[in-house]
């Protein structure tokens, strides 16, 4: 199969390798668990709209969680 | 609370689809049942918004452990934008209407299905994320894109 050109080798190598793995055990790899402060501190949050969660997000949450809009 | 795992995952589909509950992967979550390699925390659900699949959503979720009151349940049922469940077997969030998808129906028929679980299609993962446009995503789109030219290269004759 031909690659494509505009793929970054290190990405690609990751994707091939990533392909070989079953299911399991690529969510085994991906899915982390850390405490995000603010965020975490509530059993149930809901918003109207996705804007209100957005605007909620910036307001409360620190910066380097990385919710804000750039 | 331990990190989200296939069985999680299986357990979800498992139930929604004896709820007969109409839902997406989508986000991150969703790329990496795609087969995209990389890590993040929870597990995003993009839900069909009726009053029918609300009410089929609240059995099945509370069917799977999560602990939720009648206003909880009120609030999912009546399908408010993004609802963020914290009170169960493993977080979960709920998108009722996700930035940069038009519809659930059109994101529906564009869907994957990766070992039963109903997958959005790369292109309107990116297209959430590039809606969104947070400090998070922007970060990740450059190779989200690069997987998407992956995948496309893997389908090319």
């Amino acid at each position: 199969m031909k690659p494509l050109p505009d793929i970054d080798p290190r990405n690609r190598a990751d994707f091939e390798a990533a392909a070989k793995r079953p299911l399991p055990l690529r969510m085994k790899y991906a899915f982390i668990k850390t405490y995000k402060p603010v965020m975490d501190d509530a059993r149930f949050r809901s918003f109207d709209t996705m804007a209100d969660y957005r605007k909620w997000c910036e307001e409360n949450l620190p910066s380097w969680l990385g919710y804000g809009r750039v | 609370m331990a990190a989200f795992e296939y069985r999680q995952a299986a357990e979800i589909r498992d139930m929604f689809a004896r709820h007969d509950c109409r839902y997406l992967f989508i986000g991150k979550s969703g790329a990496i049942l795609l087969g995209y390699p990389d890590t993040t925390q929870d597990a995003d659900i993009f839900v069909q918004k009726s009053i029918e699949n609300g009410l089929r959503l609240v059995s099945a979720l509370r069917e799977l452990g999560f602990s939720l009151t009648d206003a909880d349940a009120d609030e999912i049922r009546r399908g408010k934008d993004f609802v963020q469940l914290k009170s169960g077997p493993f977080d979960l969030d709920l998108i009722f209407a996700p930035d940069g998808i038009e519809s659930f129906d059109q994101a529906w028929l564009r869907r994957s299905e990766v070992d039963g679980f109903p997958v959005c299609a790369i292109d309107d993962i990116i297209a959430s994320k590039h809606a969104a446009n947070r400090v998070k995503d922007r970060e990740s789109l450059p190779r989200l894109e690069d997987f998407r030219r992956y995948l496309q290269s893997q389908i090319r004759p």
